[in-house]
């Protein structure tokens, strides 16, 4: 059993006078323990939205969102289920996800008492080892936020999640507001708890490059739908979907040969008006008839690398 | 001693020793500490470093932005001016005529309540004593500069009807309005997707090379730095490490602040290897290491590293290094 299923999922807000917008309209997929599942895809294809419906923090409004078989009660008045509790998230900006006023320490044994039920005299010791855990020493328990740099800032709320002793952590952008060194230092922290503590991870980000190195499988998202999904490396190397390899080809590198990639020309559409067929067919570079009429289903390839993609180029 | 030491006193603009203090809790506290920095027409200077490097606050001291009771020293030679010495008056003519600056986020630049036409042409008015026709006939002259499909439409939409990429196009425009020689981009695709970012990095460079524009890119992220800038300089701590063309700097870099920040990054070849850091945090403007100020973090420190500040100096092909270990004098990376 997957610790994470989504169902055909969707996610609609509702405005006022204005047309819905459905930011995730039907998505598949599962996360297994100890498996690094990476989300990327432009802002506005939906990835966060995902990401929070699938902690409970957003309603679905179609499909499920399973959580160890169960389904996933959306965050309301009342506490949370307890077993739920096991779903952690990091957010993007570690200094607005820790409270300024009270020191790291106490922030990280709240999980503890919360999720665990752990008795006040045994949190410290917890606390302590939890912040070793992420690369930190325990003295700085009775420290503020303000006395770390933003990397060690993300360490901390990396171990307020372990706190809760999690089985999934879904981590939306969780190096984008890091400095380079400490990007490095977060998205490799990331994936060795992942492996040694056998938690499934939802890796969600715009960068690609880093996406590569970390994840097992990457889904690539576009106006609310997953366009491929895959093994990384076998994304990385042969994309299939032509939104995947205009993505992959945008990449800059650091490599001083001055090379300027080609930009995708045109704009993610509205999310509240798709458009019809294929949502890639207003700028893709292969676009054909069949693409402007019928919208191509996610499916596997014949290829026999498990490898699903929404594309009429790949589709009888 | 600049990024270009042949060709510094005929630049554009030079800069010499510059030093940036910041009042701070216990006296002054030392943003910038003695840098130097030239850029021509036509071309790219590249500003990297990390939160707290000074990257930031060099680029706002050549915008006369810096904030309350900063003090400076050195020289920012610019047209005849010292850009550090000029009055509240005097900057009022220069900034926006003569320099122009485009930020990270172009929502934040752009006034949510004006029309595109109204941003565009208040300030070539005002600098350029246009007529109100012939500010509308420019304005549509540089959004076509600046590749935005429908110029003429778009005069009368507001920032929000445009999607990112658009936008940070229109900011471009906003600070080109003028015909400013000079212009300042502080992080200017941060906030864009990949997508766009490759398209805006591409105008940025057309416009150096057709307008004889001189463009400061202040990044952190080095992929931008490879594809736009021609000259490097690699801030640490308030100081510049290491400066140099580009393209030989990436390839093979001499100091160790340099390469570490290279190997932090995704390895196009290497994906399954982990990512090597540089261990630690970055050292901050108020916590500076004695000497040189990465030698807590550097693997190739040697006792003197801490006793002092190395000298940046020529290393051959207009590159310069302040490392005096130099771990990699020899080889690519």
């Amino acid at each position: 059993m997957s610790v994470l299923e989504l169902r055909d999922l969707s996610v609609t807000y509702r405005r006022k006078h204005l047309p819905d917008i459905t930011a995730v309209a039907g998505v598949n997929l599962t996360v297994e323990r100890g498996e690094i599942v990476g989300l990327v895809g432009e802002s506005g294809c939906g990835k966060s939205t995902l990401g929070r419906a699938a902690s409970g923090l957003l309603p679905p409004s179609g499909g499920a969102v399973l959580f160890e078989g169960k389904p996933v009660t959306p965050l309301g008045r009342a506490p949370r289920p307890k077993r739920e509790r096991r779903i952690q998230m990091v957010f993007q900006d570690p200094n607005s996800s820790l409270n300024g006023r009270r020191k790291v320490g106490d922030q990280i044994a709240d999980g503890l008492e919360l999720a665990t039920g752990m008795p006040s005299h045994a949190r410290r010791a917890r606390v302590g080892e939890l912040l070793e855990q992420v690369g930190l020493e325990p003295r700085v328990a009775s420290r503020f936020p303000h006395e770390f740099s933003g990397g060690q800032r993300q360490r901390i709320c990396i171990a307020r999640a372990l706190s809760a002793d999690p089985s999934v952590i879904i981590a939306d952008e969780p190096i984008s507001a890091l400095d380079a060194s400490a990007q490095a230092q977060i998205a490799n922290l990331l994936r060795e708890l992942a492996k040694e503590l056998d938690v499934g991870l939802v890796f969600i980000s715009h960068d690609l490059a880093i996406v590569r190195h970390i994840a097992d499988r990457v889904a690539v998202m576009y106006l609310g739908k997953v366009a491929e999904i895959g093994d990384t490396e076998a994304v990385w190397d042969e994309p299939l979907h032509p939104y995947s390899d205009a993505l992959i080809g945008a990449v800059l590198h650091a490599d001083g040969t001055g090379e300027m990639p080609e930009a995708l020309p045109g704009d993610v559409p509205d999310p509240a008006d798709p458009p019809t067929g294929c949502r890639f067919q207003t700028r893709c570079p292969m676009v054909m008839d069949r693409c402007r009429e019928e919208e191509p289903i996610l499916a596997v390839t014949h290829r026999g690398d498990e490898r699903a993609v929404a594309c009429w180029l790949h589709h009888e | 001693m600049s990024a270009q030491p042949a060709t510094a006193t005929g630049s554009l603009l030079a800069v010499r020793d510059l030093t940036i203090d910041l009042p701070g809790k216990d006296g002054p506290v030392r943003i910038v500490d003695g840098v130097d920095l030239a850029v021509d027409s036509g071309q790219v200077l590249g500003i990297a470093g990390e939160s707290g490097s000074g990257k930031t606050m060099t680029a706002l001291a050549l915008l006369g932005l810096l904030p309350t009771g900063a003090t400076t020293r050195g020289e920012a030679a610019f047209q005849g001016k010292d850009l550090l010495r000029l009055s509240t008056k005097q900057w009022r003519q220069t900034r926006g005529d003569e320099i122009g600056v485009i930020f990270q986020d172009p929502m934040t630049a752009l006034h949510p309540m004006l029309t595109i036409e109204r941003q565009l042409t208040e300030h070539m008015r005002r600098h350029l004593d246009l007529s109100r026709h012939d500010a509308r006939d420019r304005a549509i002259e540089l959004l076509r500069q600046v590749q935005l499909p429908d110029p003429v439409g778009s005069l009368r939409s507001y920032p929000h009807q445009f999607s990112g990429g658009m936008r940070q196009r229109i900011a471009i425009a906003v600070a080109l309005a003028c015909d400013p020689q000079l212009l300042i981009a502080d992080e200017p695709t941060t906030a864009l997707d990949v997508t766009v970012q490759a398209g805006v990095l591409r105008l940025l460079k057309e416009l150096c090379e057709r307008i004889g524009l001189a463009v400061i890119v202040v990044t952190h992220d080095l992929g931008v730095m490879s594809t736009v800038a021609d000259h490097l300089s690699v801030f640490y701590a308030g100081r510049i490490v290491e400066s140099g063309p580009t393209n030989e700097l990436l390839r093979a870099p001499r100091h160790p602040y340099t390469r570490g920040l290279l190997d932090s990054l995704p390895h196009p070849e290497r994906p399954n290897e982990p990512l090597v850091p540089i261990e630690g945090a970055p050292a901050t403007p108020a916590n500076r290491p004695s000497g040189c100020a990465l030698h807590p973090r550097c693997a190739w420190a040697e006792p003197s590293c801490s006793q002092q500040v190395p000298a940046l100096l020529p290393v051959g092909n207009g590159r310069l290094n302040a490392c005096p270990v130099d771990p990699f004098a020899e080889g690519e990376r």
